[in-house]
C-alpha cells in the first residue's frame, strides 16, 4: 500500500512539473519597445541570405528544421519552424533580440555571431516569406551615402590598400573588413577604419595559395552606419601556385594506369609463370596415359 | 627405417583391405551427408535473403565493413597453409612419419581454401558483379593480388591432392568391383589409364615434385598477401611490418589443429589405427608445440612494441586489447587457446589421440576469434572519431544470417571433406607398402 501511495505522488509530480514546462512555454517572451524597433542597418539581399543560410543550416536546423517544412524537433517549448507565422509575424528586432539572448532550450548565439552575421540569418528566415517587406529605417532626412571602393596591393610592405569614396571624396572613419575567399571559406584579414585620407591598410601574408596566375580572390566589406559597400576583386599578390596531385609520383596508389612497370612485370610474370607451369603439368597427363599403354604395345 | 607405423607385419592385401575399406555408401555416412545438406540448405537460405535484401542483414555497417566474413576467409586461408608444411616442407626433407598424413593435410588445404574463395564473395553485397575484379581490378590493389593468388593455390592444391592419388585411384578401378557404376567410370577416367609402370611413377614423381616446390611461395604469399590486405591499410591495429609472418607462423597453428582432428575422426571412423598411431599424434603434438612457439613469439612483438610506445594510436588500440573493451576476448583467446593449450601438450600423456584432439579443438576455435580480434576492432577505432552517425555504427554484432551463412563454410568444408573420403582412400596406400616393404628388408 506505501509503495502504492508512493507512485501516485510521483506521478502527481510528473503531472505537476509538465503543466509548469507549458506555462512556461506560454510566458511571452519579454521584447522592449526598443529592443523590438531595432532594425537591420543593412538591405538584405541575395548575398546576405545566402551567408544566413550557411550559418542557419550550421547552427539552427538541428532545432528548428528547414524554414516552411515545420520539422522541427519536438520540444517542450517547441522550437517553431522559422518560415512560420510565429516568426515572420514578429518584427526583425525582436528575432534579432531572441537570437542573441536565447532562452531556456533555445542557446544564447550573442557570442557565436557578429551582428551583421545574425542579420544574415534574420534575411535567410525572411526570405521564406514573400509579403515581407524590409522597413527602412527612419534617418531624419539623412541620406545614406553610397561608397565606392578602390584596392590596389602595396608590394614593398605587403599591404592591401583599400580606399573609401563617395562622390569621388575619400571618406574616413569608415569599418573596413577584408577577407581571402578561399574554396572552404574565408580568410579574415583584418578589419580597421580609413583614416583622413579614407584609406585602410590591411596586411597580408604574401605565403598564402594563390590560384595558377598568383591571383588572390580579395573580398572588401566597407560600412558605416546604415552605409554598406561591397566588392569582390581577384588581385595578384601572392606566388602563383603549381598544382600537383597528392599521388603524383604514388603510382602505387594512383589509377591502373599509372601501375608502375616493374609491379606489372612481376605481378604478371609470376602469375601467368605459376599457371604455364600448372598447365604443363595437366598436359602432361597426356604422357601418363601414353606410358600406361605403350608398354601395353610392347608386352602384347 | 619408419617406427612410426605399426610393427606387426602386414602383408600387402592386407594392406589394401585396411586403407579401402573407407570407401562405401554405408547407411550411417548416408545419414551424415544428409544432416550436413539439411543444415546446408538452412544456411543457403539465408544466403538467399541476404542476395535478395542486401548486406543490411548483416551487422556490417559503414565503420566495419570487414565482420565475420573476412575473420572467417582469413581463418580458411590459415588452416589451409597446412598442405603446404606437411606434405612440401616435411615431404621434401624426406621427413618419412608424415607420409601417411600427407593426403589428410592435402584434404584440409583443398576443402578450406576452396571455400575461402567462396567466404569472399558471400561478403560482397552485389555478388554478380564480381567478374568487374577481374576485368577492372587495379594491379596495385592487394585484393586483386589475394585472389590472384587463392585461385592459383586452390589449383596448385588439388593437383598435389590428385597426382599422388593417381596409384591409388588405379587401385580403386582394379578392386572395388561392387561400386555404383558411374564411381567405377570416375575411377575410370581419373586413374589416367595407370599401369603402375616405371616410366609412369617417374612423370608422377617428378611433376609431384615440381608442384611442391612451386607451393611454398605460393603457399607464403597467399597468407603474406591477406596479411596485406590490413597491413597496407593505414589504421591502427593493422600498419604492421610483420604482419606477414605472423599470421604465416598463426596458420600453422590452426593447420596443425585442424590436421590433427581430421586425423582423429579418420582413424576412429575407419578403423585406421594401425596406420594413424599413437606416435603419429604424439609428433603431431610437437610439431603443434613447435609452430604454436613461433607464434607466441610474434604476438609478443605484435604487442609489446606499440604498447612502449605510449601515446600512438597503436598504443591506444593495444590497450583495449590488453585491460581495455576487447580484453575479455583477447585474454580468452591467448590464454585459452594458445599459451594453456601449448602448455598441456608439452605433456606426453596430453599428446595422446583423444586429449591431444579435444586441445586442438580448443585451439582451433581460439584461432578463429583471433582472427575477429584482428580484423574487427582496428574498425572501430578509426582515426576520425566516429560522430553523428547512428548509435549502431559504434560497435559490431554480427547478425544471425551472417553467422548463418559463416556456419555454412564450415559445413561445406565437413561436405568436402567427407565425400573426398568416401571417394578415395584417405592414406596413401601405394607409400605405405612402399614403406612396410622398405622396414621389412
Ligand atoms: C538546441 C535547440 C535550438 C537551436 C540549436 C536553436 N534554437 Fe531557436 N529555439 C529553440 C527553442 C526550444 C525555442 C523556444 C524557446 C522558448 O519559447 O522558450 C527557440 C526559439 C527561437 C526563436 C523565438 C521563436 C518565438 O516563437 O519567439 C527564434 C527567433 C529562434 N529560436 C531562432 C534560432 C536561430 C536563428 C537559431 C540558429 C542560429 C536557433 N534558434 C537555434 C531551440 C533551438
Amino acid at each position: 500500500m506505501n509503495y502504492f501511495k508512493y507512485y501516485k505522488s510521483i506521478i502527481l509530480i510528473c503531472l505537476c512539473s509538465l503543466v509548469m514546462a507549458n506555462v512556461q512555454a506560454q510566458n511571452e517572451w519579454e521584447v522592449t519597445t526598443e529592443q523590438d524597433k531595432n532594425l537591420s542597418p543593412f538591405m538584405f539581399d541575395d548575398e546576405m541570405v545566402l551567408e544566413g543560410k550557411i550559418s542557419y543550416e550550421n547552427s539552427c536546423t538541428s532545432c528548428h528544421g528547414m524554414p516552411g517544412q515545420a520539422d522541427y524537433t519536438p520540444m517542450a517549448p517547441p522550437p517553431g519552424d522559422p518560415g512560420s507565422n510565429q516568426f515572420q509575424l514578429q518584427n526583425d528586432g525582436a528575432l534579432f533580440h531572441k537570437i542573441k539572448l536565447g532562452r531556456g532550450a533555445m542557446p544564447k548565439f550573442e557570442d557565436v555571431f557578429a551582428d551583421d552575421e545574425t542579420w544574415n540569418i534574420i534575411a535567410y528566415i525572411r526570405s521564406f516569406n514573400e509579403n515581407y517587406k524590409q522597413p527602412i529605417p527612419d534617418l531624419g532626412g539623412v541620406e545614406i551615402p553610397k561608397y565606392d571602393l578602390k584596392l590596389a596591393f602595396d608590394e614593398n610592405v605587403d599591404k592591401l590598400v583599400v580606399k573609401v569614396f563617395s562622390k569621388e571624396i575619400p571618406q574616413p572613419e569608415v569599418e573596413v573588413s577584408a577577407f581571402v575567399k578561399g574554396t572552404f571559406g574565408k580568410l579574415l584579414l583584418g578589419k580597421i577604419q580609413t583614416n583622413e585620407l579614407g584609406i585602410a591598410y590591411l596586411d597580408v601574408d604574401p605565403k598564402l595559395p594563390g590560384d595558377a596566375e598568383g591571383k588572390l580572390h580579395i573580398m572588401v566589406k566597407a560600412t558605416k552606419g546604415y552605409a554598406l559597400a561591397k566588392l569582390n576583386q581577384k588581385m595578384k599578390i601572392v606566388q602563383p601556385t603549381i598544382r600537383k596531385s597528392a599521388i603524383e609520383g604514388r603510382h602505387i596508389w594512383s589509377t591502373d594506369k599509372m601501375a608502375p612497370i616493374w609491379l606489372k612485370v612481376s605481378f604478371f610474370i609470376t602469375i601467368f609463370g605459376v599457371w604455364a607451369v600448372l598447365f604443363f603439368i595437366v598436359f602432361g597427363f597426356r604422357n601418363i596415359k601414353k606410358a600406361g599403354r605403350e608398354d601395353d604395345v610392347m608386352i602384347e | 627405417m619408419n617406427d612410426t607405423l605399426s610393427k606387426e607385419i602386414l602383408t600387402d592385401d592386407q594392406i589394401e583391405q585396411d586403407l579401402l575399406k573407407n570407401i562405401n555408401w554405408g547407411n550411417k555416412f548416408k545419414l551424415w551427408l544428409a544432416f550436413l545438406a539439411v543444415s546446408l540448405i538452412i544456411c543457403l537460405y539465408f544466403y538467399y535473403q541476404q542476395i535478395e535484401h542486401g548486406l543490411g542483414v548483416t551487422g556490417l555497417h559503414d565503420y566495419v565493413s570487414w565482420g565475420i566474413y573476412i575473420s572467417n576467409f582469413v581463418f580458411f586461408v590459415a588452416t589451409s597453409l597446412i598442405g603446404m608444411l606437411i606434405s612440401s616442407v616435411l615431404g621434401l626433407m624426406n621427413v618419412s612419419w608424415v607420409k601417411p598424413l600427407a593426403r589428410i593435410a592435402e584434404l584440409v588445404a583443398v576443402a578450406f581454401a576452396m571455400v575461402a574463395g567462396l567466404i569472399i564473395i558471400t561478403d560482397m553485397g552485389r555478388p554478380d558483379r564480381l567478374l568487374n575484379v577481374f576485368m577492372h581490378g587495379r594491379v596495385q590493389s592487394p585484393i586483386v593480388w589475394d585472389i590472384a593468388v587463392v585461385v592459383t593455390y586452390v589449383a596448385i592444391s588439388i593437383l598435389l591432392l590428385y597426382i599422388p592419388l593417381l596409384p591409388d585411384i588405379a587401385l580403386c578401378r582394379d578392386k572395388l568391383k561392387n561400386v555404383p557404376k558411374w564411381q567405377q567410370k570416375m575411377y575410370k577416367i581419373l586413374a589416367l589409364g595407370w599401369k603402375g609402370k616405371a616410366k609412369q611413377f617417374k612423370l608422377m614423381n617428378n611433376y609431384t615434385r615440381i608442384l611442391l616446390i612451386l607451393i611454398i611461395p605460393i603457399a607464403l604469399s597467399i597468407h603474406t598477401v591477406t596479411s596485406w590486405l590490413f597491413a597496407m591499410t593505414l589504421r591502427s591495429g593493422w600498419d604492421s611490418p610483420i604482419f606477414g609472418p605472423y599470421f604465416v607462423s598463426g596458420a600453422f597453428v590452426a593447420g596443425c589443429a585442424a590436421v590433427i582432428i581430421t586425423m582423429y575422426f579418420f582413424q576412429k571412423n575407419y578403423k585406421l589405427d594401425k596406420y594413424i598411431t599413437i606416435d603419429h599424434f604424439d609428433r603431431m603434438g610437437r610439431l603443434l608445440v613447435l609452430v604454436a612457439l613461433v607464434y607466441v613469439y610474434f604476438n609478443i612483438n605484435e604487442i609489446i612494441v606499440p604498447a612502449y610506445k605510449t601515446n600512438t594510436a597503436d598504443a591506444k588500440h593495444v590497450q583495449e586489447m590488453l585491460s581495455g573493451h576487447e580484453s575479455i576476448m583477447f585474454w580468452m583467446v591467448q590464454l585459452g587457446g594458445l599459451i594453456i593449450p601449448f602448455l598441456l601438450i608439452l605433456f606426453r600423456p596430453m599428446r595422446r589421440p583423444l586429449p591431444l584432439m579435444l586441445i586442438s579443438i580448443v585451439i582451433l576455435t581460439g584461432a578463429w576469434f583471433k582472427r575477429v580480434l584482428i580484423v574487427v576492432p582496428t574498425q572501430l577505432a578509426p582515426y576520425y572519431p566516429i560522430q553523428n552517425v547512428p548509435e549502431k555504427w559504434t560497435h559490431y554484432m554480427p547478425t544471425v544470417p551472417e553467422i548463418a551463412i559463416t556456419t555454412g563454410s564450415f559445413i561445406l568444408v565437413l561436405i568436402i571433406m567427407s565425400v573426398l573420403a568416401k571417394l578415395f582412400p584417405v592414406i596413401p596406400i601405394w607409400e605405405i607398402k612402399e614403406e612396410i616393404n622398405h622396414n621389412k628388408n
